[in-house]
């Protein structure tokens, strides 16, 4: 199977309390902020790579995995480290944050599914900085592929995939046929959610993500990592989104201590106005 | 230029001369290695978030043995072996951040690893033939096999010259054959591989003896003994090891026959760079505690944090690890440039390192107080773990006469040269004329440091002028003393102890102009602030062991110590 992985690197999403807002309003600044990839987009990785071994060690590898991030040359690092991870390939599509938004991320992805013919393309189900949530379902949408989003489990099966979601008091599960767009949840990294059809049902993975062994980083160096233009996957590179300003929301008010039960209901009553 | 009169910024400077162009630029890993190093250290601290409890360690004498294996698994194990021998190649500077991480969770674990890779298998590394290289080092760098340094025995730590374990060649001459034992082994209950050092000569009263170091297979016959208890540390294996008519092929010398006991100081000179950034690591999660606790624990209506004591420990502790990281890695630098002489450099930082950890260890835990106590918190078992870097791989004051007498031994033989050509002026004049000048130089002037940023000039004054005192010492000791100086021990510990300052302070202030060129002097607030508490401490430090140089009061400290040896115990009591 090979699977296309699109990466956003973000910042620390831990220390987001430290996010400023410029007086002028033009833009959320980051700086002194560490640099990250997406959590989100980490577990589809690891999904995606799950999908692609057997399980087994020493682990034998049963297709391919791509990944692709948009950004500047330091993104390069957040490639690499997924090369280390396991990844085969890398793209790093040469632009800036302030210069896309979800519509064209979707149209540049569909330029390379278009080059890539991957199988299925697996995805965070959001990136932490925008939280837009929206990349998975324009992509599927715009290459009239079947989708399937927040995954919590994924089960290959031949030439379809069956994914289950998380729901109200529940559990749906979806057979997409491939090729498809699967963007996952947290959940995804748990012990018994992936398998791959190479993979025996009784093989429990470690939980959560995996992390690179030494000589697997040195030796991603050695993995291909090319770099595209923007410009080169789409005509159109002009955001369809506009940000007029940024504003902190307004800090809360501090609380107020009622004398007893009587006085609360007093309270939401004619103040919350909530009763 | 003037004439490069050491291989060693430290030797240099106990002449009075500043070599700085050995420290400056304060040196810096290459972009690639810094890539890989980052990614490293994301997947230790990924393992060791997922499998490492240290109090569990602690509790249970042991190292769990799938933490081990997945210590090994991660590639651990093969940091600094090359990746022709499947190893992953490390810098020695990257190795030293590497070890910085481990010590940093977990001191049981960077110690098993040290002592497996930092001295264990580090003469194969260093001395060892490439058929060696080849047979040991793939096993060693997958952590397959494990290693250890074997080299202190019963009656021989301090003095390891005096080990009595045997080496006796076979008559016809295809293997030695070990008898004797060891102790206080890291990594012997469980070891593969041992760098033994034996005596290859008849034990000879007042005769050197021969020391020949040796690579020896668990296989071939090593019994260890069962685990010591230990104050800290005690996730380590620590046994005695057993020869009895071991037999060990001649290819498995490692160096020269008789050249054993420089292959362990190289060994250890080269070791002891980890233990300085083990201990940094250490002391950065305790720094860590240590500013969360003073912001969270409140006294007498405000966060203990905002009494003026609080902040003082504070602020010290954070300057002497900056001094501490700065030193260490200018001297990782400087081996990855291939500088070849760091070994009194690699000294300080062990020292250095060993005794900020300490301070740092202490003060968190005072701060903690109470809970620092208690052993249901990490502090106490940081304390306890800390405190064996004072003593292995030299002790302190092993290392301090090191230090000082290995500084002196230039000048010394400078001093013999001179005189030797006072007696014949004339085919002795080159050398008279350059040592004049730089006498010249030291006596008039002092020798200057002029790569710093103007920013320091203060602290560029307070190194210039000090150096300047030390080898003016340095000079007139020597010409008083002699070789008599190899047994004065309190002379060597003030040099030993300026020649740290010294070196602490040419590193801080190298780092700091490096980062106001990067940043300016607003973006390097930080550096230069600590750059200036540090001077500061430094100075005062060195300002009392200068008034000492003039007056002391050596010989009635030990003649107060000779007479408690005959009185046999404290002498007074109040009754
Ligand atoms: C946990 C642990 C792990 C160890 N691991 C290893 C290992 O893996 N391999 C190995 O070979 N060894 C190992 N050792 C041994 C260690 O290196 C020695 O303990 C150390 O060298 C000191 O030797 P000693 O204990 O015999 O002290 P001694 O030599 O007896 O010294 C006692 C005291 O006298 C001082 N002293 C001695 N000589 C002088 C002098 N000339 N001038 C001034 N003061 C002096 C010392 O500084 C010390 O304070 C380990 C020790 C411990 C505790």
């Amino acid at each position: 199977m090979k699977i296309l992985v699109p990466l956003k690197r973000v910042a620390d999403p831990d220390n987001a309390n430290k996010v400023k807002i410029p007086a002028s309003g033009e833009k959320i600044d980051t700086t002194g902020l560490e640099p990250k990839p997406n959590p989100f987009d980490e577990y589809a990785l690891e999904a995606a790579l799950r999908l692609t071994e057997n399980g087994q060690t020493p682990k034998v590898r049963a297709g391919e995995v791509i990944v692709v991030t948009f950004g500047p040359k330091e993104c390069d690092t957040t490639l690499r480290a997924a090369l280390a991870t396991g990844a085969d390939r890398a793209i790093r599509v040469d632009t800036t944050d302030d210069k896309l938004d979800g519509d064209l991320v979707a149209r540049a992805l569909k330029a390379i599914v278009d080059r890539e013919k991957p199988d299925v393309v697996v995805m965070g189900k959001q990136a932490v900085d925008g939280d837009s949530n929206q990349v998975a379902q324009l992509l599927a949408e715009y290459l009239d592929w079947p989708q399937a989003t927040f995954a919590a489990t994924v089960h290959e099966e031949d030439g379809a995939l069956l994914v289950g979601r998380e729901v109200d008091g529940g559990v749906i599960t979806l057979r997409v046929k491939l090729p498809a767009v699967v963007s996952v949840d947290l959940r995804i990294v748990a012990p018994t959610s992936v398998y791959s059809t190479k993979t025996a049902r009784t093989f429990k993975y470690n939980d959560g993500v995996r992390f690179a062994a030494l000589p697997a980083i040195m030796a991603a160096k050695k993995k291909p990592l090319v770099e595209l233009k923007l410009a080169d996957l789409t005509a159109d590179v002009a955001p369809k989104i506009v940000y007029n300003a940024f504003q902190a929301p307004p800090a809360r008010k501090a609380g107020i201590k009622v004398k007893d039960v009587a006085d609360l209901v007093l309270h939401l009553k004619d103040e919350a106005k909530v009763l | 230029m003037p004439p490069v009169i050491e291989q060693s910024f430290m030797k240099a400077l106990f002449h009075g001369v500043i070599s700085e162009d050995m420290i400056f630029p304060f040196p810096e890993m290459p972009a690639e290695d810094r890539e890989n190093v980052s990614m490293i250290l994301d997947s230790v601290r990924k393992f060791c978030a997922a499998s490492v409890d240290s109090a569990k360690i602690d509790r249970e004498h042991e190292i769990p043995a799938e933490v081990l294996e997945g210590l090994k698994g991660l590639g651990l194990f093969g940091l600094q072996i090359p990746t022709d021998f499947d190893g992953i190649g490390l810098s020695s500077t990257a190795y030293a951040r590497v070890m910085q991480e481990v010590a940093s969770v977990d001191t049981s674990i960077a110690v098993t690893l040290g002592a497996h890779q930092s001295i264990g298998l580090k003469a194969i590394l260093l001395f060892g033939t490439p058929e060696q290289k080849r047979k040991y080092l793939p096993k060693l760098a997958t952590g397959e096999h494990v290693a250890a340094f074997a080299l202190t025995e019963p009656a021989a730590g301090s003095d390891a010259a005096a080990i009595k374990t045997r080496a006796e060649l076979s008559p016809d001459g295809t293997h030695y054959v070990i008898n004797g034992s060891k102790i206080w082994i890291t990594n012997g209950g469980f070891a593969d591989v041992f760098t033994v050092f034996a005596r290859t000569s008849s034990v000879e009263e007042g005769q050197k003896p021969k020391i020949t170091a040796f690579i020896v297979e668990r296989e071939w016959g090593v019994k260890s003994g069962p685990s010591e208890h230990k104050l800290g540390i005690r996730g380590t294996s620590t046994t005695e090891l057993f020869f009895d008519d071991v037999k060990v092929p001649v290819e498995n010398v490692i160096g020269e026959v008789g050249k054993g006991f420089k292959v362990a100081m190289e060994v250890l000179n080269n070791g002891r760079l980890g233990l300085a950034s083990g201990s940094l690591g250490l002391a950065r999660t305790l720094m860590k505690l240590a500013i969360e606790r003073v912001q969270e624990r409140r006294a007498f209506g405000r966060s203990i944090g905002e009494f003026g004591l609080i902040k003082d420990k504070i602020a010290r502790m954070l300057a002497q690890m900056f001094a501490l990281e700065s030193m260490t890695y200018l001297t990782t630098g400087m081996i990855d440039q291939k500088v070849a002489d760091y070994s009194v450099e690699s000294a300080i930082c062990k020292v250095m390192g060993s005794e900020v950890v300490w301070e740092v260890v202490n003060e968190t835990l005072q701060i903690a107080a109470g809970i620092g106590y208690m052993s249901d918190y990490p502090y106490e078992r940081m304390l306890r773990d800390a405190r064996i870097n004072l003593i292995f791989e030299g002790t302190n004051e092993i290392l301090r006469a090191f230090i000082a007498l290995t500084g002196l031994q230039g000048p010394g033989k400078a001093l013999v040269e001179v005189s030797k050509a006072l007696r014949e002026p004339i085919k002795g004049f080159g050398l008279l004329s350059d040592f004049a000048v730089r006498r010249a130089k030291t006596v008039l002037g002092r020798e200057r440091m002029s790569r710093a940023h103007p920013l320091l000039s203060h602290e560029v004054v307070i190194f210039e002028d000090m150096t300047g005192e030390l080898a003016n010492y340095v000079d007139s000791t020597l010409r008083k003393h002699g070789r008599r100086i190899a047994e004065m021990q309190f002379a060597q510990r003030r040099v030993a102890e300026m020649a740290m300052d010294l070196y602490a302070l040419a590193a801080c202030i190298s780092r700091t102009t490096r980062a106001i060129e990067r940043r300016g002097e607003e973006g390097a607030k930080r550096e230069i602030d600590l750059t200036r508490v540090f001077g500061g401490l430094a100075h005062r430090r060195m300002a009392t062991i200068v008034s000492e140089f003039a007056r002391n009061d050596d010989e009635l400290r030990k003649s107060v110590a000779s007479r408690a040896y005959t009185d046999g115990a404290y002498p007074f009591d109040i009754l």
